[in-house]
């Protein structure tokens, strides 16, 4: 599934576009974290490496397959000026360079990773509250977008950047409604859906006039803290502290009061910029986290796994959730029929899909979502077939299918029903009296673009609407003017 | 002399081409003209029509389960 890789590569241009050194420590740490995994290599080659390095020595340093790579990698690290190539001789940027050794090495001065309190908490807060409390506050916002009743909406400033970003259109948040681009971003990972606010985010930030560089530092920074402990807001300048107040409403950060001098980074902040493996991990951790949280409350079925859902062949669909954000999304394209303590029952119809797709969401989000959600026991006999199919030496099928055939092209079916015909505005030009005459028109149509559709036999035309005085006007120019 | 005439240009396949037709067969003024076999000519206004009929006769070759559940119960 695209959880992060998607976005980093967008959160990695937007640092490139807007500063081409890395000062500080903590930020040098989480964009070398995001880099791919042979640009990491790369890098830590070069760091301490006083000898040149020749662009060849790129090529020497991997095998015949991993070409590309390499490629990808040697982009990568060009696009955010890390490397730079002097006849052939490949640069480490000097200023990422001395700030990754004080990174590694530990010596220096300013406390980039933040600066932990010395004073202890006297209302000190565990990790268990810290993920109660992101999970809370980022499911908060979700159940705002699907439209659940709450009894406390998100905070105004979430609610603006929600509308920027176009998740959510109307005014006042009782009118507020969620827009296409909305559902797709309800079926992402959570880290997904963090990164995609904090780019809206960053996007603001430069029309509030705060500096984006710091801004994207203080981002950066927080994925370097450590979950539990408390940081003192001393050392962040005005900009970030003003951050403080705005991530605490996405439940990126805790801070027991808005004038406390002390805050906590929650699960969310601190697996910001892990990974792509620790990544899905990290956010079944935050799943864990809030199935936890839910099972106290309500029954104590306890899940080793996120997945809860089970689908059969006759697109009957069961899943062991009883939260109400899930709920809510399976709602979006399954019709459901009963709500027991801990399973909800659905069938998935023409219907149901086809109102999904005409909210904007795609066949592949609908697959991947039920792939990503499965339930262990799916999981577990898509191993079985896939083993069984091995074993009967079956070459042409050899990838895990979680989801039946059936289901998954009858989702796709559906999709492609839906654009089964296609329909322009325009006009139809016929009845010329030679052949000469549609033979000039077809030909000026064809020129300028705005040809649909011709027929030479029965020497008929279809011109797109924007077209047709441009057609009309060179027709009544050309065909006067014969006698 | 040349003719124009304003309409839309539908692009589907032959199957759903023959639905239009037999749509058209029993309330007539929507189909202007049949260009070919994948192309037809209807009135700008009924495009919207079609798809709402389009999409009631596809549903109807569709096999809904809940149908089935809401006959037993009765």
């Amino acid at each position: 599934m695209c959880c992060g890789c998607c976005s980093f590569p967008a959160i990695l241009s937007l640092y490139a576009v807007c500063t081409n050194t890395s000062d500080k420590p903590a930020t040098c740490l989480s964009i070398f974290r995001l880099l791919p995994s042979l640009a990491k290599f790369y890098v830590t080659s070069m760091i301490f490496n006083e000898k040149r390095v020749l662009v060849q020595d790129f090529d020497s340093w991997i095998n015949s397959n991993g070409k590309m790579e390499k490629a990808e990698a040697i982009r990568a690290l060009k696009a955010l000026h890390l490397i730079k190539e002097n006849n052939s001789i490949a640069v480490l940027n000097p200023v990422f360079r001395t700030s990754f050794r004080l990174v590694l090495t530990g010596s220096e001065s300013e406390n980039s990773f933040g600066v932990v309190c010395e004073a202890s908490d006297t209302h000190k807060v565990d990790v268990d509250f810290l993920d109660k409390y992101a999970a809370n506050k980022w499911e908060t916002i979700l159940h705002f977008m699907v439209g659940t009743e709450l009894e406390e909406i998100p905070n105004q400033a979430v609610l603006t950047l929600l509308r920027h970003s176009g998740l959510m259109i109307g005014k006042t948040p009782n009118a507020m409604k969620i827009t296409n681009e909305g559902f797709q971003f309800l079926l992402q990972d959570v880290n997904a859906q963090l990164w995609a606010l904090l780019l809206q985010y960053l996007r603001m930030a430069e029309t509030l006039q705060m500096d984006p560089v710091d801004v994207l530092n203080f981002i950066f920074m927080l994925g370097s803290l450590e979950l539990g402990k408390d940081y003192s807001l001393s050392t962040l300048n005005e900009t970030q502290v003003n951050m403080v107040s705005d991530l605490r409403d996405y439940g990126l950060i805790y801070q027991r009061k808005s004038t406390s001098r002390r805050f906590y980074p929650t699960r969310l902040a601190t697996t910001l910029t892990s990974d792509a493996s620790t990544l899905r991990t990290a956010s079944a951790a935050m799943n864990k986290a809030i199935e936890r949280a839910k099972d106290r409350s309500a029954s104590n079925v306890s899940f080793e796994n996120a997945g809860t859902i089970i689908i059969e062949t006759n697109f009957k669909l069961y899943a062991y959730t009883n939260s109400p954000l899930q709920i809510a999304i399976l709602n979006l394209f399954v019709h459901l029929k009963q709500r027991f303590a801990n399973l909800v029952t659905g069938q998935i119809t023409r219907e149901s899909i086809r109102n999904a797709l005409l909210n904007g969401i795609t066949a592949e989000q609908i697959i991947t979502y039920l792939e990503t959600h499965a339930h262990p026991q799916m999981i577990k006999s898509a191993e079985e077939q896939l083993g069984k199919r091995l074993e009967t030496g079956e070459q042409t099928n050899t990838s895990l299918e979680i989801l039946q055939p059936t289901i998954k092209d009858q989702i796709k079916l559906w999709q492609l029903e839906l654009d089964r015909i296609v329909a322009f505005e325009g006009s139809l030009f016929t009845d010329f009296s030679s052949l000469e005459e549609y033979e000039m028109l077809r030909k000026y149509s064809e020129e300028i673009g705005c040809l649909l559709w011709s027929d030479n036999n029965k020497k008929k035309m279809f011109v797109t609407e924007e077209g047709k005085l441009q057609v009309i006007s060179y027709a009544k120019r050309h065909f006067t003017k014969r006698p | 002399m040349v003719r124009v005439i304003t309409g839309s240009l539908v692009e589907c396949d032959p199957s759903i081409r023959a639905l239009i037709l037999q749509i058209d067969s029993t309330e007539h003024d929507i189909v202007i003209q049949e260009l070919d076999d994948t192309h037809l000519l209807i009135d700008k206004s009924k495009v919207e029509y079609v798809k709402t009929m389009l999409n009631k006769l596809l549903a109807a070759n569709t096999y809904n389960p809940l149908d089935d559940e809401e006959n037993n119960d009765h």
